[in-house]
Parts: C-alpha cells; sequence; structure tokens
C-alpha cells in the first residue's frame, strides 16, 4: 500500500515556474497519478484497424496494471472490456494479439463470454439454481470501460465516467488526427509494418516533457547529426542524393530560431503540439507519385494545405503521441515510477504509394527504435535526470522559459516554439487531475 | 552441402568478428563487409522483409559509418558509459548458398552486456552471407534475430 497525499500538498509541488523533485522519484505520487491521472484521463487503447475481423483482439494495460482487451465483435461493433473473468477474476487473454473464433472461454473453470463481453454459459451451471446467482446479471459479463469512443479509428477509452465526451476532451489538437488521416488519399490511416517496444528506465513524465523541449535535439543529437553530416559531405553526391535517411537526421540539428518558429500549441487537458505553419519535418521531399493520388483525390490546393500543417509532435496527455508528417505514433505505458515502455506503431497512408510506408518505418527504425540512432541519447539524458534528481542539492526544477508571455486565444494558447509553454500545459493539467478538479 | 568448405575457416571468421564486437572495435569490424554489406536486426519472428516491416536496425555501409562516428562522439551522453560484450557462438552451420551464390551459415549467440553499470543478456541466432575473396571472407549480410524480437528492449548503442 502507499501512502495519501492530500490536496495542499499536491498543490504545494506545482509551481507556475518550478516543480517538485517528488513528481519524479516518490512512489506514492507515481501510485496516485495512476488512479486521478490514468484512471480519469482519456488513454489511446489501440487502432481499429489492428482488429480488422470479427474476434480480432488486441490486449494492453489501461493504467500500470490494469488489462484491457480491445475485441470487434459479429456486428463490426469495436469493444473495449477488462481482461478479467467475472468468476474469479483469471485474465482472460494472455497473447498481445489475435482472435478468438465463438467466444472468450476463460483458462479457469470455462465460463465463455460473447466478443462484446456477455456471459453466454458457465459449465455445470446446475449449481447456481436456486443461490439467486442470476446468470443474466450484466455483472456476471466481462465488464466493460466506463467510456469508450472512437475517433477516425482511434480507440480511446476511460476508466472514468466523469469524463467529457472524446471529441470535446481532444479538443483543438484533434486537428492533429485529422490531419494524419487526410494525409491519405483515401482519407483513412491503417497501423502497417509492426511494433517497437522500448523500455524506459525512468519517470514517465520526462518522455511527454522531452516531445516539445525544442532546447534539447541540437544539445542532445549533436553528436548524430554531426556524424551524419560530415561523412554524407564527404561522399559524392550521386551516392547519397537519394537518401532519405540524411532528410530524418539533419532536421534534429536545426537552430534555436528554426525551433523558436515552429511555435507551440496548447490545449485543455494537457494537450499540446509543435510546429503547425512549419517542423523539422517540414523539408520531407513531397513523392511525386503520392502527389499526383492526393491531388486526384482532394485537388492541388487542398493537398498543399494538408502538407503545409506541418506538426512535429502532438501530445494527447498522457497516452499518446503523434507524428503527422511522420505517420507514426508512439504511445506511453506507464509500469513504475522509474519505468515505462514506449511502444511506436506506424501507419499505411490508404491509397498511398508503398514507398510512404517504408520511409515512415525507416523513420521509426532509425530515430524511435532503441537501437535507433536518436532515441537512445534521448533515454541517457531522461535517466541523467532520473538519476540526479536523488540529490538533496534542491528540491525543484524549473520551466520559467517565456512564462508571461504565451497568447491566451479562445480554446488554445499559442507561444514561441522554444517556450515552456508546454510544460505549462501539461503540468495545469497534471494539477487538476491530481486534486480532482479536472472535470469540474 | 557443399563438401569442399572448410567449416574450420568458417568458425575462425566467425570468432574473429564476434572479438571485434566484443571489444568493440567498430573500424576493424566494419571492413570485414562487402561495400554493398548490410546489418540487420528484425523487430519480429520469421520476419520476410526489412521495408516494408520495422526492425530495431538495418544498416548499409553508409549507416555504418555514421553509427561508428557517432559512437566515439564526445558529445553522445548514451556513449559516456563503457560497453563491453562477451560473444559465445555455437551450432555453427552451413545451410547451403544464396541466390547470390554466397555462403549462408547460421549459428546460435549467447552476449552479455555490459553497459551503464549492469550486465544484461542477449540470446537468438544469426545468419551469415559470406563471400569468399583473395583476403578471406567478407560479409555480404549479417542477420541477427532475438529471441525475443517483439519484447520491450533496452537501449542498444552497439552492434550484437
Ligand atoms: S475464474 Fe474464470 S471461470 Fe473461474
Ligand atoms: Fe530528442
Amino acid at each position: 500500500m502507499y501512502n495519501r497525499i492530500s490536496t495542499t500538498e499536491i498543490d504545494s509541488l506545482v509551481e507556475p515556474a518550478r516543480l517538485h523533485k517528488r513528481l519524479y522519484i516518490d512512489r506514492d505520487i507515481f501510485e496516485l497519478e495512476m488512479e486521478r491521472i490514468w484512471g480519469q484521463a482519456w488513454i489511446f487503447i489501440g487502432h481499429e484497424s489492428q482488429v480488422p475481423n470479427t474476434g480480432d483482439y488486441f490486449t494492453t494495460n489501461i493504467t500500470h496494471k490494469v488489462p484491457v482487451i480491445m475485441v470487434r465483435d459479429k456486428e463490426d461493433q469495436v469493444h473495449v472490456l477488462h481482461n478479467r473473468c467475472a468468476h474469479k477474476g483469471a485474465k482472460l487473454v494472455e497473447n498481445r494479439e489475435g482472435n478468438v473464433r465463438g467466444a472468450f472461454r476463460c483458462p479457469y473453470h470455462g465460463w465463455s463470454y460473447k466478443h462484446d463481453g456477455t456471459l453466454i454459459k458457465i459449465p455445470n451451471e446446475a449449481g447456481y439454481e436456486g443461490t439467486g446467482f442470476d446468470l443474466n446479471d450484466a455483472c456476471n459479463n466481462m465488464q466493460p470501460l466506463a467510456q469508450v469512443e472512437s475517433y477516425r479509428g482511434f480507440v480511446f477509452a476511460t476508466l472514468s465516467s466523469q469524463a467529457p465526451d472524446l471529441k470535446t476532451w481532444l479538443g483543438g489538437a484533434i486537428d492533429c488526427i485529422d490531419n494524419l488521416c487526410d494525409r491519405s488519399p483515401d482519407g483513412e490511416v491503417e497501423v502497417a509494418g509492426g511494433v517497437l517496444r522500448y523500455e524506459h528506465e525512468c519517470n514517465w513524465k520526462f518522455f511527454l516533457e522531452n516531445l516539445n523541449d525544442t532546447m534539447h535535439p541540437m544539445v542532445v543529437h549533436q553528436s548524430v547529426v554531426q556524424a551524419a553530416k560530415d561523412y554524407i559531405d564527404s561522399l559524392p553526391e550521386s551516392a547519397t542524393r537519394e537518401r532519405s535517411e540524411a532528410e530524418i537526421i539533419l532536421p534534429f540539428g536545426s537552430s534555436y530560431e528554426n525551433f523558436e518558429d515552429s511555435g507551440i500549441t496548447g490545449f485543455r487537458y494537457g494537450h499540446h503540439y509543435d510546429g503547425g505553419k512549419t517542423s523539422i519535418h517540414a523539408n520531407y521531399t513531397v513523392m511525386p507519385e503520392y502527389h499526383s493520388r492526393m491531388v486526384a483525390s482532394y485537388g492541388e490546393e487542398k493537398a498543399r494545405e494538408i502538407y503545409s500543417f506541418n506538426t512535429h509532435n502532438t501530445l494527447f496527455y498522457p497516452s499518446l503521441t503523434i507524428k503527422t508528417a511522420v505517420q507514426n505514433i508512439r504511445v506511453v505505458r506507464p509500469v513504475a515510477v522509474d519505468r515505462f515502455i514506449v511502444e511506436t506503431w506506424s501507419f499505411r497512408l490508404k491509397g498511398a504509394p508503398d514507398e510512404m510506408l517504408q520511409r515512415t518505418l525507416l523513420y521509426s527504425r532509425l530515430v524511435n527504435s532503441s537501437a535507433g540512432m536518436v532515441g537512445p541519447d534521448d533515454l541517457e539524458v531522461y535517466r541523467r535526470a532520473q538519476e540526479g534528481l536523488e540529490s538533496s542539492g534542491s528540491d525543484w526544477v524549473e520551466y520559467h522559459r517565456q512564462l508571461g508571455r504565451d497568447q491566451q486565444l479562445e480554446d488554445r494558447v499559442v507561444g514561441g516554439g522554444t517556450s515552456d509553454l508546454d510544460m505549462r500545459t501539461q503540468y495545469k493539467a497534471w494539477k487538476e487531475f491530481m486534486n480532482g478538479e479536472i472535470y469540474r | 552441402m557443399n563438401n569442399s568448405l572448410d567449416i574450420k575457416a568458417v568458425e575462425t571468421f566467425l570468432y574473429e568478428e564476434a572479438a571485434l564486437l566484443d571489444r568493440p572495435d567498430l573500424d576493424n569490424w566494419m571492413k570485414l563487409f562487402t561495400e554493398d554489406g548490410t546489418y540487420w536486426m528484425p523487430a519480429r519472428e520469421d520476419q520476410l522483409d526489412a521495408l516494408n516491416h520495422v526492425s530495431h536496425m538495418y544498416d548499409d555501409r553508409v549507416m555504418m559509418e555514421i553509427r561508428r562516428r557517432n559512437f566515439v562522439h564526445p558529445r553522445a551522453s548514451s556513449k559516456d558509459s563503457p560497453v563491453r560484450s562477451s560473444h559465445l557462438l555455437g551450432n555453427i552451420r552451413h545451410q547451403g548458398k544464396t541466390k547470390q551464390g554466397d555462403l549462408r551459415i547460421t549459428c546460435n549467440f549467447h552476449v552479455v552486456m555490459w553497459y551503464r553499470e549492469e550486465q544484461r543478456v542477449y540470446a537468438g541466432t544469426c545468419e551469415h552471407h559470406l563471400v569468399s575473396t583473395a583476403d578471406g571472407f567478407r560479409i555480404r549480410h549479417k542477420r541477427v534475430d532475438l529471441i525475443n524480437p517483439e519484447a520491450p528492449q533496452k537501449s542498444l548503442i552497439i552492434y550484437l
């Protein structure tokens, strides 16, 4: 068990430009985050394309512990259910993905359930007669999550019945899901090319903070940018002209001015993105075959408009980050105060040539892989922070950058690309989740 | 099976390759590859394709050189901690020839790695496509299949 923490104590940990180190190293805080942030927010579960056929399922944890199943039923409805037998609690499905033909069958006493979770049958049922047990009582089904909704194939669920509907919760950041899907000539995306799972030995919030920390790439990734640039410059042009690797790696060395220009936009509930008008992905080649298919679907002007909304990282706090211009996502799965998993999934733009998916996969491999050229240097600095914060030299980390310069618009806050606006946005939400004010 | 193949010579070559990675001596390790040589660590079991499915690594000689330069760069903080490996190879087998006519050699590996104050273990199978040259063997392709490619992996900053 862990110690409860009072609301006053929580409020004292988050100042307008300083955070207490306990946020990152205190196990009791972590348990409370699981209950109040991960237990109340809409959490990304998966994409509908991961369960294309009746009986297809995909399993994950919605918090550090709570196991859930995403499954498609006969009526083509996608459900998210607790992965738990109503009888004595056994996990019904152990595999990460697969297909159940007729029904989920519990491996313990053989209770079976429809794809939508309804209890169908209990072996040797006669023993329940006259006991007051009611087979048709919904409490004997696999339990659905409090709320489940999807938007353009992105399935979210929440353990909270208080959370507003998904669209309201996504707010203006929804533009990024739209933009990702609109980059498909058919207006639809599907998960393709497998997953990378990367173990991070540090607190999950370091990863979220780093997404739009635009003061770090030129420092943390200086070595790989220089290694790539120096070597590629030394090669004959014919050997390197066609290489997408250069297009992907070199922008990590972009200047402070470039990052400042990209801007950051923050929303309610902790969501934010950087970029929009421009980003480090803005100069990717538009492949001619892809472009002509886009023009065929949307017309030249609209196609250009779709590419021109160019974001770097969009965070749907706390579980999902999307790279619209790259067409991959990273999903955060916390495990413990100093451990979480990042899953990288790539998307095929339906109707686009294969080269588009291949570039996405190249990006995922080069940048997001645990054996990549970029990710390990990011993780190294999070781990340094995790270890450094045990120091008794100070209790605080700071985030003052451009404080007081954020501009409040109707549904969003905008500011400079190198500002700490992303920090202010997410820690405002953190505090509200943790002190219970988030849905009031 | 090609009876004229000197399996001892193949084994010696694989041991020497492994010894270079153990140190690690990437300069000399890279020289074992042909100009069109590639190194592949798939991200799923029995993966068929390195382009239409994601991988942990898939490097040609250009990417190997960039990785090598990054590896020794003083500002690559993930490389501040020393990394040392101990490869153990076994079950080395000649599996005929590839379409290109290269020797197809498979083996099992166990690698114990020391990195960031932690000792960890990797295991799996390797497939080498070897070309015989006047200077001995060269690697056209090395494929490393972990036994747990889909599991969450920790940072891997060196080739296995
Ligand atoms: S625990 Fe599932 S049938 Fe008993
Ligand atoms: Fe980074």
